[in-house]
């Protein structure tokens, strides 16, 4: 089985405002392919994740990471998540 | 329970998909299966019981054609992902279009195999009894293979496909 590639498509869908169906169309792929790659059931390919990136205005290492990505609060402010 | 605002235009897009296009959940999906073919194998059996009283072939021939129709119309001329096998490549996306080759290669994996069981049994059935029911016989395995062969790549692509993503309140 292939390793899970983790993303924000979620969080940034959720920032933006878009349905899964908006952001399918707007990259051109199935709705619930988008559903899939939320939940880490589907890894896209190379072009797909450059697309969904440019998509977003942000560079491919912001969207999908191969390690988990650091809660956003810790990013944004420098502080370690507690436990 | 969560109160659906029907308002919502995710939600409402949600409901407003035609039933033939919804994907349905993987559970329901495989138990759809397997009732299609266990629904298969118990019509085949009634046209065999059909054979012993006043229905003779080639009535009964007809009957297996329009039942083994019946169940392709109903499960693979759909315009859904599950139909994804009869679906051409502009209408798919790259996963879609990686799962509808992936149920191909496993469909003939299980084809080939039944077919080759099927064809010794045909031959040997037609054999053993050189009169209209070794015929029959032979006529109902060669339409189990045409059912698998039109059915089995949908039937995996359903048998596979996750649950779906399920619409959410949230967005706008």
């Amino acid at each position: 089985m292939a390793p899970s590639i983790q993303n924000r498509i979620g969080v940034l869908r959720a920032e933006r405002g878009l349905s899964r169906q908006q952001l399918a169309d707007a990259v051109g792929i199935n709705y619930q392919t988008v559903g899939y790659l939320e939940r880490g059931d589907y890894n896209p390919s190379l072009e797909l994740a450059f697309r969904i990136a440019e998509y977003f205005g942000l560079p491919l290492e912001a969207v999908f990471s191969r390690q988990p990505f650091a809660p956003m609060s810790s990013q944004l402010y420098g502080k370690e998540e507690s436990a | 329970m969560t109160e659906v605002n029907s308002e919502d235009p995710v939600i409402a897009a949600w409901h407003r998909r035609p039933l033939s296009s919804r994907v349905g959940s993987r559970s329901f999906r495989r138990r759809l299966i397997i009732a299609t073919y266990t629904g298969w194998l118990v019509f085949a059996g009634c046209v065999k019981f059909l054979s012993y009283g006043p229905l003779r072939p080639p009535w009964l021939f007809l009957v297996l054609i329009g039942g083994n129709l019946i169940v392709q119309a109903a499960w693979v001329v759909r315009r859904t992902i599950i139909s994804t096998p009869a679906l051409v490549d502009a209408e798919l996306d790259e996963r879609l279009i990686q799962s509808r080759n992936a149920a191909f290669r496993t469909a003939f994996k299980i084809f080939a195999i039944a077919a080759l069981i099927s064809w010794l049994l045909a031959i040997e059935a037609v054999q053993a009894q050189p009169n209209n029911q070794g015929l029959l016989n032979s006529f109902i395995l060669f339409m189990a293979v045409g059912l698998l062969a039109t059915t089995l790549p949908t039937f995996i692509v359903a048998w596979r496909e996750p649950d779906p993503a399920e619409p959410e309140l949230s967005a706008r």
